[in-house]
This record gives C-alpha cells, structure tokens and sequence, in this order.
C-alpha cells in the first residue's frame, strides 16, 4: 500500500467520523414535531390539550409522545403564571386552537368522548371554545 | 349562666343555622368554577393563538 493510500484511507476514516456524529447529534436535536406524531396516525389531540396514543402505539412513539408534551406543558405553565390562571385552563385553551386547526384525517378527543377523525367539515370543538 | 331552657333554645338553632348555610354553599360554588372557567378560556384564545405560533414543533 502506498503512502498516499494510506493517508486517503486515514481521510475517509476521519471524515467519516465527523459526519457520523454529526449525524448522530442531529438525530438527537432533530425530535419528531407534533405534525410528525399526526401525520403516524397513531397520534391524536386530547382537548386536555396534550397529544395521546390512538392505539397501543411502539414504546418509541409513547417516547416521542411523551417528550412533545412535556414541552407543551412547560410552555403552558409558562402562559397560566404569566396571565395568574390554571395551567390546566391554558391547556384547554390552546386544544381549542389545536383542534380547529387539524388536517382532515387527523384525530381528535373531545372530553368524555371516544377517538374520532377530523372530515371535511370543521372539527367538533368542545363547548367551552366559544 | 345560662338557663336550661335558652340553652335548649340555642343549641338547635346553631345546630339549624350550620346546616342551612353549608347546604346552598356546594351548588353555588360549583356554578362559578365552571363560569370561571368557560370566561378564562375564551379570554386566553389570542395568547394561545401565539404561544402555538411561536412553538410549531410542540404543537
């Protein structure tokens, strides 16, 4: 093997490695979106105003599920003591504007009531919208 | 010192007043909560509106 061989083997090695961790950084920054989980349908919108499982659903979705809302939370705690409400009124709040804005096809849960999918028409809204 | 009798008249009548004010209490409390409720949900429409905006990942 040549010299240069060598040092172009010893390139590809390198660059091979940065971009692998790269890769592995981006794949950790790079979570799945709410629209993401939707787009599964295994994932629905709870008028709690956090995501839920449709089904059973594989352990890495009820992890991507879990991770979504854990955010949604810390931004609705950040709204309810801005505006001195209850966390869980932000929450039903904004499922109001997540469920009037789902895409056709998509899942929904009103309070009480079973898993339905969004049609052509407007989704149902639980009555406290307005 | 109190007689016998007025005590008699006291102790039942104390006795009625808690029951008559515990008794209507529930019922109205329950009213406001969900007026409350329904009026602070409409009014956070626009701050939620913007919380979703900012944040599209999450939501």
């Amino acid at each position: 093997m040549s010299r240069k061989m060598k040092l172009m083997i010893a390139a590809g090695i390198a660059v091979a490695t940065v971009v692998g961790g790269n890769g592995a950084a981006f794949a950790m920054l790079q979570a799945p979106t709410a629209e993401s989980l939707r787009a599964t349908g295994e994932v629905g919108e709870d008028a709690s105003g956090y995501m839920a499982l449709v089904g059973s659903g594989s352990a890495e979705l009820r992890r991507q599920v879990d991770a979504v809302n854990i955010q949604r939370r810390a931004k609705y705690t950040e709204l309810a003591s801005a505006r001195g409400v209850k966390i869980e009124e932000v929450a039903a709040a904004a499922a109001c504007q997540i469920i009037r804005g789902l895409r056709q096809g998509q899942y929904y849960r009103l309070p009480g009531g079973a898993w339905q999918q969004r049609g052509a028409q407007p989704p149902q809204l639980p009555s406290y919208c307005g | 010192m109190i007689s016998r009798p007025l005590a008699a008249a006291i102790v039942p009548a104390l006795l009625a007043g808690c029951v008559q004010v515990s008794a209507p209490e529930k019922p109205i409390e329950i009213n406001l909560n969900i007026n409350i409720r329904q009026e602070v949900i409409v009014r956070l429409q626009e701050d939620v509106r913007d919380l979703i905006q900012e944040n599209p990942g999450v939501f």
